[in-house]
């Protein structure tokens, strides 16, 4: 049952829904707000035709309830009675003011698993504090240590953090059920987005805890070897073997580069004192160059160099065609569209789609109708009362 | 409390992040994971960032990143190279009920340890495999670093400061986290699987896979209207204002997102300009994102005022997301988080001189079975009688033999530690803000053993 809106928990019931879950999407009458977020196909604003909906929402079901009516809420616990897990991304005081806090889910169902995303969890002091991504990303720890040295710290593009928590609660919800599974207990997951942050860092609290150091956005010495370059066709990230040892002289003849060789830059020492110098010859360097010649060309030689990729240089990936990861996807209100397939692939219960993100209330009919006994005039008059 | 998977148990040979990470979450509720460790290639995280900058001693048994990603596992050590290696690994993987790793499948082939491979020794096995960019196809064999892979994935191509020509990468090895979080997820799938019909499976996580379906926004958008949008900075492509701000003090910043008119009249109030709640330039979410840029310009002034974390708490009173931007010191001592026992206070082996110290937990919280208490990362080689003897039954002269052939050991063969410049010369270069030299007294006050 998945009550969420927005990105993070519709992201963790389309993980469990990618993978085989019967996911059921309960939407407000006006539905998830995310329906009218761009981007569109053709910025047709158009609450069927939202890119990001249609991708969050692949293989769910949509009921639309209104749970502010006693009615609403009627129909909800009659569906939960038959469910194992309910998920929900209201904020924290949301779920307890319409009656659906843990413990009274539990009467109605005892082994339910309720999993319950919110932007600083369910306890502590901030816990009814407001947050966006761009909050999240600051309060988690990642920000400060993001951007240019004397720049105002810089978050990733869009919505990481709420993926992040999204991903979390996928993998925590599977726990809960694993125990629920083996003993028959339901439990309630508290996910925070702040903590899901938090959790993946390296280098920051425990600079502190270790050192007494706060790590702050590093300066941009162009000497830095693995640092990001400007190509003639864009950016890559040549890595000629830091951390597992560095053969300068390999490197050197890799780059073509013999001036490299004198002694001005052949001891890691020697490239400290000179580093502007080097800094200069490598970005004149590999401006010249094209990135996917360089990174081919290098990992011949086994150095781990990376490329950045534009959106169509994604799409058009090798590596991505060799695995299949965009997959063909038929919507009635889109067409039929590449979306990103497989975070990641199981042999022997493989990622699947098996029907697109539905219209606002598509299953309505079948859910509350022949589910659960409501007949059409039922239905009739909740919907003219506003309730569906 | 034996946490939800007591029972299960987990050889790990990961190295760095993405393996070691997710798998610690794993064993925080409480599997028993096994991890193997080569004496002679040392793991770079085992000997980087070691207690107070000090790399004499036993420095491998010291490092930050290590005791980071390695809390609650077993530390056997094993020599691979040689056959005898090998053969106790599968005797290992024969008791077990996964096997991870995140080498690069060349590697994994050489050793013969495929999923095919595995499925012999134990039927119901499930392998999981992380790697750059997944185990088959074109660039299986590729090394790939968290950088790498973030720019393959599309996200660094988006990321950067409005109207830069530069892509912007993240400081950390970003992709490994995703990926990792991907990856308990899916160990997770597989063992519900496996619960219900007995059977194991392969599992090929590609870190830049995992990262590419956490960007819909920009894959989408290219997919359907072949278009892509410019850098955005910290805007957003609804709200405004969103961004960050200067506060009082050497680089310290709020976030500030408001997404409605009343969020931005409270904006207004808290920081007490009454003309800019009157300006019609400002006056609903079009007008405002329309005119973002002048908007940023106006209110960085205002917030260097304020210190950030009062700021914080007033725009939040009013209702007005924000936050600040927490450094290490901030995010260590967040009232918040400590009161949700974000942190974890681990003690060490006293050999390391390293006193407890709080780690940071999980983002989730089960109420019926929480995590196990934290135990520190394993010393090198710390647990190799308990596997190898209690668990495989090799006999006291068996496991002598193995130490005598190198085959097991307790340092590194080759003892090489990184020493890091001190904290005067980092700060100088400016890659630490500042250090606080009375930071041991600070962490005891608030985080007892």
């Amino acid at each position: 049952m998945d009550l969420t809106h927005h990105i993070s928990g519709p992201y963790c019931t389309k993980l469990l829904a990618d993978f085989g879950a019967e996911v059921l999407k309960v939407e407000r009458p006006a539905g998830d707000p995310t329906r009218r977020t761009a981007p569109f196909l053709n910025d047709d604003v158009d609450s069927e035709k939202s890119l990001v909906f249609a991708y969050l929402n692949t293989n769910k079901q949509s009921v639309t309830l209104n749970l502010k009516t006693e009615k609403g809420i009627q129909v909800l616990k009659s569906l939960i009675e038959h469910t194992d897990v309910v998920v929900e991304n209201f904020a924290p005081r949301v779920m307890a003011s319409l009656g659906l806090d843990f413990e009274s889910l539990q009467k109605i169902n005892p082994s339910l698993v309720l999993t319950s995303i919110s932007n600083f969890g369910q306890t502590g002091p901030y816990r009814d504090y407001k947050a966006a991504d761009i909050i999240e990303y600051a309060m988690g720890g990642l920000m400060y240590i993001s951007g240019g040295y004397d720049r105002e710290p810089l978050k990733h593009a869009f919505n990481q953090a709420q993926f992040k928590a999204g991903t979390d609660g996928a993998a925590a919800t599977l726990m809960a059920m694993y125990h629920q599974r083996l003993t028959g207990e339901g439990q309630h997951v508290d996910i925070s987005i702040q903590e899901a942050v938090a959790t993946g860092l390296r280098d920051v609290v425990n600079n502190f805890t270790y050192t007494g150091a706060v790590r702050r956005r590093q300066p941009n010495h162009s000497g830095d070897l693995s640092r990001l370059r400007a190509s003639s066709d864009g950016h890559l990230i040549p890595n000629p073997g830091i951390g597992t040892g560095l053969n300068w002289g390999v490197m050197v003849d890799f780059m073509d580069l013999p001036e490299l060789g004198d002694d001005k830059f052949n001891s890691p020492s020697a490239r400290l004192v000179n580093a502007e110098e080097l800094g200069q010859i490598l970005d004149s360097y590999y401006l010249k160059q094209n990135k996917y010649e360089r990174f081919y060309a290098a990992h011949e030689k086994r150095f781990i160099f990376g490329v950045v990729q534009s959106p169509e240089e994604v799409m058009a990936d090798p590596q991505f065609e060799a695995r299949s990861f965009f997959v063909d996807i038929d919507h009635p209100a889109l067409g039929t569209l590449k979306y990103p397939g497989a975070p990641f692939e199981m042999s022997g219960t493989p990622w699947d789609v098996r029907t697109p993100a539905p219209s606002l209330g598509q299953h309505n009919q079948e859910i509350i109708g022949q589910r659960l006994g409501h007949t059409p005039e039922d239905l009739a008059q909740m919907r003219a009362n506003e309730i569906i | 409390m034996p946490g939800p998977l007591a029972g299960i148990r987990i050889i790990e040979m990961g190295q760095l992040i993405a393996i070691p990470f997710s798998m610690k979450m794993l064993a925080d509720m409480g599997a028993q994971v096994i991890r193997l460790e080569s004496t002679g290639r040392l793991e770079s995280y085992r000997s980087d960032s070691v207690y107070k900058n000090d790399i004499s001693g036993e420095f491998w048994n010291k490092g930050a990143n290590f005791y980071e990603q390695n809390r609650n596992k077993l530390g056997v050590t094993l020599d691979l190279s040689k056959p005898e290696g090998l053969a106790i690994l599968r005797e290992l993987v024969s008791v077990a009920d996964i096997f991870s790793e995140n080498f690069t499948p060349r590697v994994i082939k050489n050793f013969g340890l495929e999923y095919e491979d595995l499925k012999k020794i134990k039927p119901d096995i499930i392998m999981v495999s992380s790697t750059g960019y997944g185990f088959y196809g074109p660039w299986a064999n590729y090394g790939a670093t968290g950088p790498a892979t973030e720019g393959a994935a599309g996200l660094a191509y988006q990321t950067g400061y409005a109207g830069s020509d530069s892509p912007m990468m993240s400081e950390i090895p970003y992709t490994d986290y995703t990926s990792g979080e991907h990856t308990v997820f899916a160990v997770m799938a597989a063992l519900m699987h496996r619960l219900r019909t007995g059977e194991g499976q392969f599992v090929d996580i590609s870190q830049t896979q995992a990262t590419s379906a956490t960007i819909p926004e920009i894959l989408m958008d290219y997919s359907a209207n072949k278009r892509s949008g410019p850098r955005m900075g910290n805007q957003d492509t609804v709200m405004s204002p969103h961004g960050c701000y200067q506060t009082q003090g050497e680089d310290r910043w709020i976030t500030i997102a408001v997404a409605t008119d009343e969020e931005w009249q409270s904006l207004c109030r808290v920081l007490k300009q009454d003309d800019w709640a009157s300006d019609s330039r400002f006056a609903d979410l079009l007008s405002r994102w329309q005119n973002r840029d002048e908007l940023d310009e106006l209110i960085g002034p205002v917030t260097s005022t304020w210190l950030s974390h009062d700021l914080m708490h007033a725009l939040q009173n009013e209702g007005v997301a924000a936050g600040v931007v927490m450094d290490s010191k901030d995010l260590l001592f967040d009232p918040h988080l400590v009161e949700r026992n974000f942190y974890e206070v681990v003690s060490h082996h006293e050999s390391t001189g390293i006193p407890p110290l709080p780690y940071a937990g999980r983002p989730w919280k089960l109420s019926k079975t929480p995590a196990v208490d934290g135990m520190a990362a394993p010393l090198m080689g710390e647990h190799n009688t308990l596997i190898l003897g209690d668990l495989l039954g090799k006999t006291a002269e068996e496991m002598a033999a193995l130490e005598e052939t190198g085959i097991i050991g307790y340092g590194p063969t080759t003892p090489r530690p990184v020493q890091r410049p001190p904290l005067e010369e980092q700060v100088r270069q400016g890659r630490m803000q500042r250090f606080e030299t009375d930071f041991e007294e600070q962490v005891r006050r608030t985080f007892p053993a």
